[in-house]
């Protein structure tokens, strides 16, 4: 769960830039009608509200309301007492709370003339949600919107570009003490004082082993609002040499991310060395744009078509699934350049 | 049958068996404990089938069902009133987790938007009501979906009945929160180990996490406050640099096994000031009070107004309320913060219930003031879960010891 640094930085990300977040989502509005748009988070998934006020819902659940003119609101089920927090760590002075959105929504939009509401990403809210806000606002549409402000996070920002590389680093010191013998206890622990030392908002670790000794760590983490992942295998000087081959592959799905390449590249790159996995396993290579890292790419993995775009940052993810049950577990996460791709947690 | 379902989705083929092996015999015993309250609770409220909903932050019923850890941002396990349940994740190694696992020996992997794999198996059912536990967190895409399988049955929540259901705590679950409690106290004193002027907050959480992973924790959740006077309130940590005189508050809440335990405690960097001590006494006697009340059927509603009696005693009674505070404890189990410790909650604690009493508030004493252990309801009374001495921590004591 979230619960490591949480900082408001200027000099980090220029206030500027921040407005500039805010202001892009506004000028999307007027042409799909919308008066107001709703960004939900909660505390698993809420990098949009993160990217836009740079608030932390390390509890519950909030919405910033975005209306096409004006500053943003935030809204939400955590306390009043927190406000002062939130004001320090956030560009948003408008901060409501209230046990239930209908209600916070209703006087937030009292005395203007019905209109549209955007419900950002509106397919995966909550039903109840939109069901209270829906009797809480007649006369109002409310009108589903596409993942508006993800694609605004898609290529980051020069300035988030070097928090991403600020995070990778140590996202690389973490992975260089994963070594023999371990146990994985020892590795994740080693995780947690490297990355949350060095300023980590969120660590999520996951381990496997195999049953002919391989072990696997994958790292998961929030540095500010991006994200960085990087897993490797321990398989000892006498491991199997399926194991070896899984960082061959990655290299060489690496390799093959680039401007405008589809993701079925990098599986087509990583094939041969992943020839002598065990028969009967089952691989995925996987590319997830670190804006949908929080999910794993959960919501957006079935999306189609998809193509690396310049500027890109995401993790590579060799994932194994082994006929006896076992479980493998490779990735970095790399910049998409023109014609290859740049490994940030590769020390 | 032990299989693996697939829902087509081109990244996660067929075919995967992992090893999981039968449950032993009392995990056996404590899943067939709780799929028996949970259809009496069915039977009760006219469910043909019940489907647990777990988001990415709300997992307790599926842990529940499945007692399998699950990492994706969509799991459910659909539970007929008769036969076997089926499970599903967005994620491939969830279903092979669940397997793994052994308590439900059919999982598949649930394909986004459609939900078909569960859909089909919903509407094969063909129920007339079904309960859905988080159901009011049910994305509108899933809900569209399950609204789709079934047109004409009835469905409601089910939330309310599986927190029921989950309230009482067995021999099983009480042995494993007991590990839990371990990890607890050896958080605590990492916690207490580090403290030192010059020190960031997020470099105590990072310190804390270590202690806590190499434990073997799987999660833990953790709020802090460092300062004087001035605090107000819990929070994630900052870049604030401790000072000699400051009061370092935090509620700690590892999970271990699937079972989250609170231990809450304030520590002094440096001696602890004439405030921070009355702070302390305060505070403890309320805990104290707390604790005497818990007995087999008392009330949430009691256990809080006992705490808070102690603070009215003292002219206090005004942090009592929610400008300064939020509850008096919460229940503990599969999910961290279970049926709130608050003032007109007339749950009734049975035997087995476990929770903190933490009467944490701001006070002019000491600002916000964070001290609480975890209880389990026996026959007679309460019993503390942590060995953690309830006293004010200080550094300047703890470094002389």
């Amino acid at each position: 769960m979230k619960r490591g640094l949480v900082v408001l930085d200027h000099a980090e990300i220029p206030e500027d830039e921040r407005a500039g977040r805010v202001a892009a989502l506004q000028r999307r509005l007027p042409a799909d009608g919308v008066d107001v748009a709703l960004v939900y988070g909660d505390v698993y998934r809420s990098d949009d509200v993160g990217y836009l006020t740079n608030l932390c819902i390390y509890w519950n659940e909030g919405i910033v309301a975005v209306p096409a003119t004006g500053d943003p609101v935030f809204l939400t089920k955590l306390s009043p007492r927190v406000h002062t927090w939130m004001r320090r760590t956030s560009n948003v002075e408008d901060l409501r709370s209230g046990k239930s959105f209908g209600p916070l929504v209703k006087e937030l939009l009292a005395g203007r003339e019905p209109g549209v509401v955007g419900l950002v990403e509106g397919r995966l809210w909550p039903a109840t949600i939109v069901a209270d806000l829906t009797a809480a606002l007649p006369g109002w549409e409310l009108r589903p919107l596409g993942g508006l402000v993800r694609e605004q996070r898609l290529v980051p920002s020069e300035h988030e570009l070097a928090l991403l590389r600020d995070g990778a680093a140590l996202m690389a010191r973490a992975t260089a003490q994963v070594t023999p013998p371990g146990p994985a206890t020892a590795w994740v622990s080693a995780a947690e004082r490297e990355l949350r030392g060095g300023g980590y908002a969120e660590v999520l670790v996951d381990t496997a082993t195999t049953r002919d000794g391989v072990a696997s760590i994958e790292i998961t983490g929030q540095y500010r609002y991006g994200w960085l992942r990087a897993a490797r295998v321990v398989a000892g000087t006498d491991g199997p040499a399926w194991a070896s081959a899984l960082d061959t592959a990655l290299r060489a799905a690496i390799g093959a991310a680039r401007d405008g390449a589809p993701e079925t590249d990098l599986s087509a790159a990583a094939r041969p060395a992943l020839a002598g996995l065990p028969d009967g396993s089952v691989h995925d290579v996987a590319w997830t744009n670190q804006a949908d890292l929080a999910t794993n790419g959960d919501f957006e993995r079935h999306a189609g078509d998809m193509r690396l775009a310049l500027g890109a940052v995401g993790a590579i993810t060799i994932d194994v699934a082994l006929p006896d049950g076992g479980r493998a577990v490779v990735a970095d996460t790399v910049l998409v350049g023109e014609e290859s791709a740049e490994c940030l947690t590769k020390g | 049958m032990t299989r693996l379902l697939d829902g087509g989705a081109t990244a996660s083929p067929a075919g995967v068996v992992p090893a999981g092996g039968p449950p032993s015999a009392g995990d056996q015993a404590e899943r067939d404990r709780r799929y028996r309250l949970i259809r009496s609770a069915m039977a009760d409220q006219g469910l043909d089938a019940l489907v647990a909903f777990a988001p990415g932050w709300r997992r307790e019923n599926v842990r529940y069902l499945t007692d399998a850890p699950v990492r994706g941002s969509v799991a459910l396990v659909l539970l007929p009133a008769a036969g076997e349940p089926v499970a599903f994740s967005v994620r491939r190694a969830d279903a092979a987790a669940i397997i793994a696992g052994g308590w439900v020996t059919d999982a598949g992997v649930l394909e986004l938007p459609e939900a078909a794999a569960l859909t089909s198996r919903l509407a094969d059912l063909a129920p007339k009501r079904v309960g859905v536990a988080h159901g009011e967190l049910l994305p509108v895409v899933l809900a569209d979906a399950l609204r789709s399988a079934v047109p004409t049955a009835e469905i409601v929540s089910a939330t309310a009945l599986m927190d029921d259901v989950r309230l009482t705590k067995s021999t099983w679950e009480i042995a494993r929160m007991r590990r839990s409690a371990t990890v607890c106290e050896a958080g605590w004193r990492a916690f207490v180990d580090v403290l030192e002027p010059g020190l960031p907050e997020y470099r105590i959480v990072a310190e804390v996490e270590s202690e806590l992973k190499r434990l073997g924790a799987e999660d833990n959740f953790m709020l802090i406050a460092s300062g004087g006077d001035e605090v107000r309130g819990m929070t994630p940590p900052g870049r604030r640099l401790l000072e000699d005189g400051d009061m370092v508050r935090t509620e700690l809440t590892p999970q271990m096994d699937g079972y989250w335990l609170q231990i809450c405690r304030s520590a002094v960097v440096g001696e602890p000031s004439d405030g921070q001590r009355r702070s302390f006494d305060l505070f403890n006697e309320a805990v104290d009070a707390g604790v005497s009340v818990v007995r087999p059927g008392v009330t949430a509603h009691e256990v809080a107004v006992a705490q808070n009696d102690v603070f009215r005693r003292h002219g206090y009674g005004e942090y009592c309320t929610s400008q300064y505070t939020r509850v008096r404890g919460h229940g503990h189990g599969l999910h961290l913060d279970e049926t709130p410790i608050i003032e007109g909650n007339e749950t009734v604690l049975p035997e087995g219930a476990v929770f903190i009493i933490h009467p944490n508030t701001f006070t002019p004493l000491a600002g916000y003031h964070v001290l609480g252990d975890p209880v389990v309801v026996t026959k007679t009374g309460a019993e503390i879960l942590i060995g953690t001495e309830r006293k004010l921590f200080s550094t300047s004591e703890e470094r002389a010891s």
